[in-house]
């Protein structure tokens, strides 16, 4: 008897007619669904803000606090991302906004948009970036929040800059800073697509930068999506698929993905930098880096010191992230690994969880 | 996870291709991060870039030559033209910030001395 049972119930039922053509409008309705998510901009960084400097393509915002004056920490917090991707990550969608939870927790924030390179802005280097762009832009924050110390976060590029602002400027104010799967040692040459690719003799960054200039961002875009080529080319657009009718998914896959499609260019000058002097010859670490001249001594940094790391990093693997604790001089530094990738321990799932809360403890501790 | 036979609808054909997509995804996925993680990838993609970059470079100059030419004849400015005037706007732009924190500082003073 109960075989018989299983037997019915596993036996393929027939579709009607009825059930075809409603098969067939939910499939057309879903294919509509997926192609404007494909072909459509999200709205993205909708957390109000104004602008209070600028120099060049370089904006700094101020996020317009949500707490009372008494209640908001005395110590600002600015807000340095990479500079070949835009900002937005930082507040991708309302309810699953990084600034949206630092200002609920009462942060005066700042953020550095550095915009995107134009032909003009080819010779552009990390030189110009530490020392000529990020001083003016503290000194603009101090003046506006009226304190001589802050904190700083940095991520990916942006915590490579912070981290030598730190080091060639140690007396300007720096309190605490935060540094966000920061590629600062590229010693294991084998470490991750990105250092095996680069530090091959066959890559040649000068050829790039003589004939295109700045290096287009598309270029930059397809080297990141290569590093995992089924994941980025394809499962991404399966994983969409798939849950086409969950509004939650697509909302953030939709988010994620005008992000990821708003690519910018690379100041040529920067890339050479970056893939010569950092990548192939690791001159941070090695001590012999130089920025105007002048040399950049990591010892000399003594602000407090934070440093996420992504388990799961394949752009930053965290080898990348980690001796740099051993060379700087501050007292109160610590390691923060976290489950995830490059990107997602600030803007996936679990990061409201756990990467928001722990940096924000850290940094309350510490800001007032 | 292999589809098995107990799944198996045959009115259902996206099913089935989704069966061999679950089925092979990871696999492929390792396959192809453990390739471009190799020497061997790295050396060719590194060499086909200088390759294109390289061959391709004479002609760009030359398109370039020919369009600051017309552009010259046309009494209208080239790209080198206009990124030099950019280059000398954001050297304004920094005079004109380093004197806005000077002011910013003889102003802070001028305040302290009043409040004295």
């Amino acid at each position: 008897m109960s075989d018989a049972t299983s037997t019915t119930e596993s036996t393929p039922r027939i579709p009607s007619f009825v059930d075809i053509c409603a098969g067939w409008h939910r499939a057309s309705e879903n294919l509509d669904k997926f192609q404007k998510l494909l072909t459509s901009d999200a709205k993205v960084a909708q957390t109000p803000k104004e602008l209070i400097w600028t120099l060049n393509k370089t904006k700094l915002y101020r996020y317009v606090p949500v707490v009372p004056e008494q209640e908001r920490k005395t110590t600002p917090l600015l807000m340095v991302f990479a500079i070949m991707n835009r900002p937005h990550v930082l507040d991708l969608r309302p309810g699953h906004s990084y600034v949206e939870y630092m200002l609920r927790h009462g942060y005066d924030l700042y953020l550095l948009d550095w915009g995107a390179p134009g032909p003009e802005d080819k010779n552009l280097t990390f030189d110009d970036y530490t020392l000529e762009y990020l001083p003016r832009v503290v000194r603009k924050m101090k003046k506006v929040a009226g304190v001589e110390q802050f904190s700083m976060l940095g991520w990916c590029l942006g915590a490579l800059i912070s981290t030598m602002y730190a080091a060639r400027r140690p007396d300007e104010g720096l309190k605490n800073m935060v540094l966000l799967t920061a590629p600062l040692d590229f010693a294991d040459k084998t470490a991750g697509g990105f250092t095996r690719w680069t530090s091959n003799p066959a890559f040649n960054a000068d050829t790039i930068v003589a004939n295109l200039g700045n290096v287009p961002g598309e270029m930059i875009d397809s080297g990141a999506k290569m590093l995992k080529p089924i994941e980025n080319y394809f499962g991404s657009y399966t994983m969409l698929w798939d849950n086409i009718e969950n509004p939650g998914t697509t909302d953030a896959w939709h988010a994620m993905n005008t992000w990821v499609r708003d690519i910018i260019p690379m100041a040529g000058g920067a890339y050479q930098q970056l893939i010569n002097d950092f990548y192939k010859e690791n001159r941070l670490m090695e001590g012999t880096l130089k920025l105007r001249g002048e040399s950049v001594e990591l010892k000399n940094l003594r602000a407090n010191v934070m440093n996420v790391i992504a388990e799961a990093d394949h752009i930053t693997p965290p080898c990348q992230s980690e001796r740099v604790m051993d060379l700087i001089s501050s007292q109160d530094k610590e390691i923060f690994r976290v489950r995830g990738g490059h990107i997602g321990i600030m803007a996936g799932r679990g990061a409201e969880r756990n990467t928001w809360p722990h940096i924000e403890s850290w940094l309350a501790a510490r800001s007032d | 996870m292999a589809e098995t036979n107990v799944d198996f609808n045959p009115f259902d054909p996206t099913g089935m291709l989704k069966g061999v997509r679950d089925a092979n995804m990871s696999a492929m996925a390792k396959m192809m991060v453990d390739f471009v993680n190799t020497d061997a990838y790295a050396e060719s993609t590194g060499a086909m870039l200088d390759a294109w970059l390289t061959s391709s470079g004479p002609f760009r100059k030359v398109m370039e030559n020919c369009m600051s030419q017309s552009l010259a004849q046309l009494n209208l400015p080239s790209r080198d033209d206009v990124s030099r005037l950019a280059e000398r706007l954001t050297n304004i732009e920094m005079r004109l910030d380093d004197l806005d924190a000077k002011l910013d500082d003889t102003l802070s003073k001028i305040g302290d001395r009043h409040h004295e």
